[in-house]
């Protein structure tokens, strides 16, 4: 009954969880990079656009938001390069996945923190005589950013968690490499705690550091979750 | 270049579809119900402030709010059966990891509710002579109820989109059955069109319902 934990074989291998590690960093990383900027402007087409913008662009919010992410990956990969004829490799396809699902959260995050803005902020810019561009960038969206800090970062930890997913379309991230050596050495109770076991040291701290975060702002005002 | 689109092939497999629908349905449904049942003891045991309770439930809290899930339904799937007792097939791996989450993450959303309910409810309970299970059925819980329901809906929502992930460890519910299908019928542009197009159907009107609730209870005040 009693089973025999041996964690020699898992370490040998260690250095290929890492990678793991680092690849899965790498897209997360990434899809940050596009994925807040583009939230930014889905949130402001949504808000401020005509309706020929504002429609679409709600209705393609919605669609990333409540369609799973693993039916995104799956048709940016297996579907798009058909239909578009170019070639897309697993890296790509999910950088651009997990931009586009991510842009979509950050847009309502940012939405909400724009909103949340007091109207007398607007007409206290009007007065003083900035069109709507000048006062969104230099009065609203200063005080909003400062608002949406902690929502932004609960969204990029979710984020970190959902990029597990392209595993399924073979890019070697953490647990497509614990799948891997799991296969080869048997020791799959092991490999898969070991590398859950790295998932929570990583995550973990990224939380533990928002909940610090989050009481150094302290009251500020209400935060938007997405 | 110019693609045809063609939906045939998803209409003449549409019945393994609705399998998969139905099994989509049937995991997302367990997983809730026993996610927020046991969440509810999880999340008494977060606010108790005695250590026997407190530690635990913390633990178990930040472990599987703090890991991807696809690696919780991944151990439960791979790694658990070496030590388990008893058989594991992918619905009972899914099953284990998915609740394990929910209730994670509904335990949390227990507890802020709780927490929200003034303490002169707490002693006002006391002082009519209730014991604390009483005081929690009665007073605290009926009250706190009300305020947690667009925060649960927002778990179903977040429960039905994490069902597709099942599909990995070959649980046939719609994602793996689209899978299967377009591999089959050479249809991936389709079936993965469809399969999205059948989520957003499923979810968005509870999103919409969210929604509603939240601003009716923001205009409750």
């Amino acid at each position: 009954m009693g089973y025999e934990w041996d964690f020699g074989v898992v370490l040998r291998d260690f250095d290929l969880l890492l990678w793991g590690l680092v690849n899965t960093l790498k897209v997360t990383g990434l899809s940050l990079l596009f994925g807040v900027p583009l939230g930014l402007f889905l949130a402001l087409w949504r808000l401020y656009g005509g309706r020929l913008i504002r429609v679409p662009v709600g209705v393609l919010i919605e669609f990333l938001r409540t369609t799973p992410p693993i039916a995104q990956l799956f048709w940016f990969f297996f579907a798009m390069p058909i239909l578009l004829g170019i070639e897309i490799d697993p890296f790509q396809a999910s950088v651009l996945t997990f931009s586009l699902q991510s842009s979509a959260f950050f847009a309502e995050v940012f939405r909400g923190g724009i909103v949340s803005i007091d109207n007398g902020q607007w007409e206290a810019a009007k007065a003083i005589g900035m069109d709507r561009n000048a006062s969104l960038r230099r009065i609203i969206l200063p005080q909003a950013v400062k608002r949406m800090v902690p929502a932004f970062l609960e969204r990029a930890i979710e984020l970190m968690k959902t990029t597990t997913l392209v595993g399924t379309i073979s890019y070697a991230d953490l647990l497509y490499e614990a799948n891997n050596i799991a296969q080869s050495t048997y020791r799959s109770l092991e490999v898969f705690s070991l590398a859950a076991g790295m998932y929570f040291v990583v995550i973990f701290a990224c939380s533990m550091g928002v909940r610090r975060l989050e009481r150094h702002l302290g009251r500020t005002g209400e935060t938007t979750t997405g | 270049m110019e693609h045809a689109w063609d939906f045939s092939a998803v209409f003449t497999n549409s019945y393994l579809l609705l399998i998969g629908l139905k099994n989509t349905i049937i995991l997302a449904v367990v997983c809730l119900v026993l996610g927020l049942f046991f969440g509810l003891f999880v999340g008494a045991a977060r606010y108790s402030t005695r250590i026997v309770f407190n530690w635990p439930a913390t633990a178990f809290v930040e472990v599987f709010r703090n890991t991807p899930v696809l690696v919780q339904i991944m151990w439960f799937f791979f790694a658990f059966p070496i030590i388990s007792p008893f058989d594991i097939d992918a619905f009972t791996a899914a099953t284990l990891g998915l609740t394990l989450n929910t209730i994670a993450f509904s335990s949390e959303i227990y507890r802020a509710g709780i927490q929200s309910i003034h303490r002169g409810q707490w002693e006002a309970a006391k002082a009519l002579g209730m014991n604390y299970t009483n005081q929690m059925r009665r007073i605290i819980l009926p009250q706190a109820i009300r305020r947690m329901i667009p925060a649960f809906m927002n778990r179903a929502v977040e429960l039905v989109k994490m069902t597709s992930l099942a599909s990995v460890i070959a649980y046939g519910e719609l994602m793996y059955q689209a899978k299967t299908i377009s591999t089959i019928e050479f249809n991936p542009i389709e079936m993965y069109t469809s399969v999205a197009l059948i989520f957003f159907v499923l979810i968005f009107p509870l999103t919409l319902f969210v929604q509603r609730l939240e601003i009716k209870s923001k205009g409750r005040g």
